[in-house]
């Protein structure tokens, strides 16, 4: 196959170039019209193509090859070490650049690998995209997987799977599967995801809905935040309202609006709910505080509870020495010794030693050794030990009062 | 309670910590075939530098070397998978703990 050469340092006008075309380190070449190279075009070291170039293939040694035009390349481009700044559009099959790729226009590849930067100022298109450090998309960008190690900033996404080492900025879209941040996640703009798992902080800035979610740090989401499961090792916060499954959070978590689950809620610090709070199952171990919060099954709590209008669980377990404000209701409810609580209403109830109620309500009302409470109402037994104390009462009735919830 | 802002504070200096959890996490990416010029670029420093830097994560059984095609290539070990973990969450508790304390209260009043 023939080749045209330029000298290093040298200048020259091309058009069509058939075969292939070799460059000089710090050649420079105006397009006739455009560069078109039948063959593959090298450069040998950095160089200025002003103009559109096309060719079979691109190879490039170190320094930088610059085209002010559109760069479309039938198979690949391949610079081992160095950087590609393309003026225009970039289309190729497959692009290997070492160091920076930088493209003003849209970029289409089947795959990117970029060493060091890769900077795209319109929308990018890719089978995957793997960075080694920076990723920054100005447009929307559309990729079944892409990874960086560094940082990513793009605007609109579209993808299968993300996987980034530090951090992310991402606008509004879809990530399919998997979203994988080592740092720090931020999405500005309404996002759906299968599944996000940061390792630090992870904030979104308008509502999102996603599967399962593991936060190694913190979380926090600014509107409502739908999920399938969420794991949080820190702290949470949601300002709108939160809806899902399965919920671990291993020290704070509060939730401005409403906070609707499907299964249990474990907390191992405290919980603040604006609204209403529903789920499964619910076990914390510092402090709760909700508008209400109802639960199908078992309720455990530790520390301080409050409610305005009440706490419900099938059976609800109050620890010791806890403190709880607002009714209690629950088909079980047992008050844990030296615990303070309001009204409890339920089947059964159950107040461990030296454990304070104000009224209860309940079919089976047991009173342990110095438990106390203010009036007690029943339908079925009552149990007082010795030492335990009632004020007023223990009255019996046909029938109980509406409970609460 | 958080510390989310819109706009990062000015950044810190970097740490040595910084530094290897930055390799490592450029070279985890390039699963098993990371070179270390591609790694230098990735991690945007110099080779002699990274090499160092290298050398004790490869001592500390955080990073792995094996001659692919001849040439050295650098893989995470699980061990340096746990480091990094490790070191994201407490990075942001620091970031919360760091926090100034004035805008903590100015988001509480908002």
């Amino acid at each position: 196959m023939p080749e045209t050469r330029i000298p290093a340092n040298s200048r020259a006008r091309l058009g069509a170039v058939a075969g292939d075309l070799r460059v000089g380190a710090g050649g420079r070449i105006d397009a006739d019209g455009k560069v078109a190279v039948s063959g593959e075009a090298r450069f040998d070291g950095p160089a200025e193509i002003v103009g559109t170039l096309e060719c079979t293939r691109l190879r490039a040694g170190e320094g930088s090859v610059r085209v002010s035009g559109d760069l479309l390349v039938a198979e690949e481009i391949d610079s081992r070490d160095g950087s590609i700044d393309v003026g225009g559009s970039l289309k190729a099959r497959r692009v290997d650049v070492a160091r920076t790729l930088h493209v003003a226009g849209s970029s289409e590849a089947q795959k990117f690998d970029v060493g060091g930067r890769l900077e795209g100022g319109g929308p990018l298109r890719a089978e995957a995209v793997s960075v080694g450090g920076q990723l920054q998309v100005a447009g929307p960008l559309t990729a079944r997987s892409v990874e960086a190690g560094g940082s990513m900033d793009v605007g609109e996404i579209t993808l299968e799977s993300l996987d980034v080492g530090g951090s992310v900025r991402v606008g509004r879209g879809e990530v399919r599967r998997t979203i994988s941040v080592g740092g720090r996640f931020l999405a500005t703009g309404e996002l759906t995801f299968g599944s996000l798992d940061v390792g630090g902080f992870a904030e979104f800035k308008e509502a999102a809905r996603g599967g399962a979610i593991v936060v190694g740090g913190m979380l926090a989401a600014e509107r409502d935040l739908t999920f399938d499961s969420l794991e949080i090792g820190g702290f949470g916060r949601i300002g709108g309202n939160g809806k899902g499954g399965r919920v671990e959070v291993g020290g704070h978590f509060d939730v401005r609006g409403s906070f609707d689950l499907e299964g249990p809620l474990e907390v191992g610090g405290a919980i603040t709910v604006g609204g209403a709070l529903t789920g499964e199952r619910l076990e914390v171990g510092g402090k709760i505080t909700a508008r209400r919060a109802v639960f199908r099954d078992a309720v455990k709590l530790a520390g301080i509870i409050g409610t305005e209008e009440g706490l419900k669980g099938a059976r609800v377990r109050i620890e010791r020495r806890s403190r709880a404000r607002g009714p209690i209701v629950g088909g079980a409810v047992e008050i844990g010794r030296g615990a303070h609580v309001e009204d409890v209403y339920g089947e059964r109830v159950e107040l461990h030693e030296k454990a304070e109620a104000q009224r209860i309500f309940g079919a089976v009302v047991e009173l342990r050794e110095h438990a106390s409470a203010v009036e007690v109402v029943f339908t079925g037994s009552v149990e007082i030990s010795p030492g335990a104390s009632v004020r007023v009462g223990p009255k019996k009735v046909d029938a109980l009062p509406t409970f609460p919830l | 309670m958080l510390s989310a802002r819109d706009e990062p504070a000015a950044p810190r200096r970097r740490e040595a910590t910084d530094l290897y959890a930055t390799v490592l996490e450029v070279v985890k990416r390039y699963h098993g075939a990371a070179r270390i010029t591609r790694v230098s670029y990735g991690a945007g420093m110099p080779v002699d530098r990274l090499r160092s830097l290298v050398d004790r994560l490869v001592g500390l059984g955080l990073m792995k070397v094996e001659d692919l095609d001849g040439r050295p290539a650098y893989d995470i070990t699980s061990r340096g998978q746990e480091f990094l973990t490790t070191y994201w969450k407490m990075r942001a508790f620091i970031e919360v703990l760091e926090a100034n304390p004035e805008d903590r209260i100015s988001r509480r009043r908002s």
